[in-house]
C-alpha cells in the first residue's frame, strides 16, 4: 500500500506519448517540402476539419452530447473572415471599384452595414473569429443546460439550428451573399505581401497542434475526469457538489470558440464561404470523423478528417461513384469498428491508451 | 408518540442544536401524498435509523433533503439555514452527502478517481483545471480508501469490483466530500454477512465525525448501529425511539404484522 501511494506520481507528459507526438510533427513538418500545391493545400484543409472533429470530440467524445451543430461555429467564424478578406480587396480588384463588396452592390446596398464594417481591420476580425461563435454557442448552451435539456433533445435542437442559420443566411442575401456566400476575397497578407500557401500551410499546423495541445491537456485535468462523469452519469456528479450545467456550457463553449477559429482559417486557404458549410450535411460529416476516428480520443477524429479526404480525393480520380466507395467504408467502420479507427491500435502503441487520465496509466506503473 | 417527545426532550435537555431539522415536509408525485407531514431532527454526531415498509417515503425523504425530489411544502434546515429546494449541487457543497440505493459510483473511472472526484474542495471549472494531486490530496484518498478496505483496489477499474466493494465505494465517495452530514440509503444492500457487518463497523466509525442517517431494512444490521431509529408508514412518522421501544410499540407491529424480519428480531 505503502509503495501504491509513493509510486503515483503526478501527471507528466508520458515518453511514449512524447516520441509518438514528436515523429508525427516531424512527418507533418516535412510533408509540405513534398507536396505538390494540390496536396498543400488540400492537407492544409484536412488538417482544420480534423481541429474541427477535434472540437467536436472534446463535447460528444467526452460530455456526451451529440452536436450537429459545430459545422455552424466553424462556419460563424469563416463569415467573419470572410468579411475580412473581403473588405480588404484592393479598390481594382473588387468588381465594382469602391470599398463595397460586389455582392452588397448588386443586392442593392448603398453603405457598407454597420455590424459588418469594423470587420474591415485586422485585430476586430481576428477577435470576432473567436467572440461571434462562441457567444452564440454560450447564449445556445446557457438555455439548452440550465433548463436541463438532455441527451437526444440536445442533437435534435443542434439539427434545428443548423437548418435554421441555413435558411437564415440564404435570404439575408445583401448581407451574406446568399446560396453563393462570399467569394473573391483577397488573400491573407501579412506586412503588405500575401502569405503564400506553404506559409498558411504552417500556420495551419501551428494552430492543429494548439487545438490538440490544449484539449490533451484540458482532458488530463480534473476537468476532464468531471466531463467523463457527466458523459457516464450527469444527475449523480450533482449531487458530489459539482454544477453540472455550468461545466456544460464551459466545454460547450470553449468548443465552438476552437471550431469558429478553424473556420477563420479556413477562408484565407479556401477562398469562399457559403452556408454550405452551415447546413446539416457539412455537420455530419464532423460527426462522421469522430465516430470513425474514435470518440474521446482527440487524435482519431483528426486522423480520420485527413484519411477520409485523401480516400475522397484518389475515389473520385479513379471512379464517378466516389461517394459510393466512402459509403461502403463508413458502413464498414461503423458494423466492425465500433469504436473507431484509434481501437484498432495495439494497446501499448494506443494514443488512446495513453493519453487516457493520469491514474490510469501511473497504475499500471506501480503494478508492473 | 410518547417515545418521539422523551427522545426530543433528551435531545434538549443536553441543549443540542440539530444539524438537520425537517420540518411538516409534504412531497407529491402526480396527485400522490409520498411524504405528508414529516418532522425529523438529526443531532451532531448521531446515527439515526430510518425503517418502514417498501413504499413508506423512507428513500423519498433523502431524495427531498437532497433536492432529488421537490418539496411540495414545509421546510428543510441545515444548521439553521433554509436548504428547502436548493439546487443538488449548492446542497453537496453545504456539507450534505448522499449514497444512493443502488451504488451509483463510476464503473469507467477507477476507484482512484471516483474518490479524487468526490473529494471536498474543487468544485470550480478553472479550479479542476488548475488541480493538482497534491501529497495532502492523496494522504486523503487513501485514508477513506483504508476506512472501507479498499486499498488493494484503488486502481481497479470499478466495473471490475463486487456489489459489495461498489457499495464500499459509494461510501467511500461519502465520506471524501467530508459532509457534516451522511445519508445513507440501504449501504448493504446485496451484500454477504460478512460484508454487511463490516459495513455497520464502518457506519459506526463514520458517526464519531459525521451525523448520520441511515435507512436499512435489515433488523440485525440495525441493531449493530442504531441509536435512534425513526419508523415511517404511508409517508408519515409512525414512531421514533430506540430499537426496543420501537419492537415493543404496538403501531409498528401492528404495521409489521407478519413482517419477517422484524418479527425475527423481536
Amino acid at each position: 500500500m505503502a509503495n501504491a501511494v509513493m509510486g503515483y506520481k503526478q501527471s507528466s507528459f508520458p515518453t511514449k506519448l512524447a516520441a509518438i507526438s514528436g515523429i508525427a510533427l516531424l512527418i507533418f513538418i516535412i510533408l509540405p517540402f513534398v507536396f505538390g500545391d494540390f496536396q498543400l493545400s488540400l492537407m492544409s484543409k484536412l488538417l482544420l476539419f480534423g481541429s474541427l472533429g477535434i472540437s467536436l470530440d472534446l463535447v460528444w467524445g467526452f460530455t456526451g452530447i451529440l452536436s450537429f451543430a459545430h459545422g455552424v461555429f466553424f462556419t460563424l467564424g469563416g463569415y467573419a473572415s470572410a468579411y475580412y478578406l473581403k473588405l480588404n480587396l484592393s479598390a481594382d480588384s473588387n468588381t465594382y471599384g469602391g470599398e463595397l463588396p460586389d455582392f452588397m452592390v448588386w443586392n442593392g446596398l448603398e453603405t457598407l452595414p454597420w455590424f459588418i464594417a469594423p470587420l474591415k481591420y485586422f485585430p476586430v476580425a481576428l477577435v470576432a473569429t473567436v467572440a461571434v461563435p462562441a457567444l452564440f454557442a454560450y447564449i445556445l448552451g446557457y438555455f439548452i443546460f440550465r433548463s436541463k435539456v438532455s441527451g437526444v433533445y440536445i442533437t435534435i435542437i443542434t439539427l434545428a439550428i443548423s437548418s435554421a442559420l441555413t435558411t437564415f443566411f440564404v435570404s439575408q442575401q445583401a448581407y451574406t451573399g446568399g446560396t453563393n456566400g462570399i467569394t473573391d476575397v483577397s488573400k491573407l497578407s501579412f506586412l503588405g505581401s500575401p502569405i503564400p500557401p506553404i506559409g498558411l500551410y504552417f500556420i495551419i499546423l501551428a494552430f492543429t497542434v494548439f487545438v490538440l495541445a490544449l484539449s490533451w491537456w484540458l482532458t488530463q485535468s480534473n476537468l476532464g475526469l468531471i466531463l467523463r462523469s457527466i458523459n457516464e452519469n450527469e444527475k449523480r456528479i450533482a449531487f458530489l457538489g459539482y454544477d453540472v450545467a455550468q461545466f456544460k456550457i464551459f466545454i460547450w463553449t470553449l468548443s465552438a470558440a476552437l471550431a469558429g477559429m478553424a473556420g477563420g482559417l479556413f477562408v484565407p486557404l479556401n477562398q469562399f464561404i457559403s452556408p454550405v458549410y452551415l447546413a446539416v450535411a457539412f455537420g455530419t460529416q464532423v460527426v462522421i470523423w469522430v465516430a470513425i476516428g474514435g470518440r474521446g480520443t482527440l487524435v482519431g477524429p483528426l486522423l480520420a478528417a485527413i484519411l477520409l479526404g485523401q480516400v475522397q480525393n484518389y475515389a473520385e480520380k479513379v471512379t464517378q461513384d466516389w461517394q459510393l466507395v466512402i459509403g461502403i467504408l463508413l458502413l464498414v467502420v461503423v458494423l466492425f469498428i465500433p469504436n473507431g479507427l484509434m481501437s484498432l491500435l495495439p494497446k501499448q502503441l494506443s494514443l488512446a491508451n495513453l493519453s487516457k487520465p493520469k491514474v490510469l496509466q501511473t497504475s499500471d506503473a506501480v503494478k508492473n | 408518540m410518547e417515545a418521539v417527545l422523551s427522545v426530543k426532550e433528551t435531545k434538549m435537555d443536553g441543549k443540542m442544536e440539530s444539524v438537520l431539522s425537517v420540518k411538516d415536509l409534504n412531497v407529491v408525485f402526480s396527485g400522490f401524498k409520498a411524504l405528508s407531514g414529516v418532522s425529523l431532527d438529526v443531532y451532531d454526531g448521531e446515527i439515526v435509523t430510518i425503517i418502514g415498509p417498501n413504499g413508506a417515503g423512507k428513500s423519498t425523504l433523502l431524495d427531498a433533503i437532497v433536492s432529488k425530489s421537490p418539496v411540495f411544502s414545509g421546510h428543510i434546515y441545515y444548521h439553521g439555514k433554509d436548504i428547502t429546494n436548493n439546487s443538488p449541487h449548492a446542497i453537496a457543497r453545504m456539507g450534505i452527502g448522499r449514497k444512493f440505493q443502488n451504488p451509483n459510483v463510476y464503473n469507467e473511472l477507477t476507484v482512484f478517481d471516483n474518490i479524487l472526484l468526490a473529494l471536498k474542495g474543487t468544485h470550480g471549472i478553472l479550479a479542476s483545471i488548475a488541480a493538482k494531486l497534491t501529497k495532502a490530496k492523496k494522504g486523503k484518498i487513501f485514508d477513506v480508501l483504508s476506512r472501507t478496505g479498499l486499498v488493494d483496489q484503488a486502481f481497479e477499474q470499478v466495473s471490475s469490483l463486487s456489489h459489495g466493494q461498489k457499495q464500499w465505494v459509494e461510501i467511500a465517495m461519502v465520506l471524501a466530500q467530508d459532509p457534516s452530514i451522511v445519508l445513507l440509503d440501504e449501504p448493504t444492500a446485496g451484500m454477504t454477512a460478512d460484508e454487511t457487518y463490516m459495513t455497520g463497523e464502518i457506519i459506526k466509525s463514520i458517526s464519531k465525525s459525521h451525523s448520520v442517517v441511515v435507512i436499512e431494512h435489515d433488523m440485525e444490521f440495525v441493531k449493530q448501529i442504531a441509536e435512534r431509529i425513526v419508523v415511517l408508514h404511508q409517508g408519515k412518522v409512525l414512531a421514533e425511539g430506540s430499537v426496543e421501544e420501537v419492537q415493543s410499540n404496538p403501531k409498528v407491529i401492528e404495521v409489521y404484522l407478519g413482517h419477517e424480519t422484524i418479527k425475527a428480531a423481536a
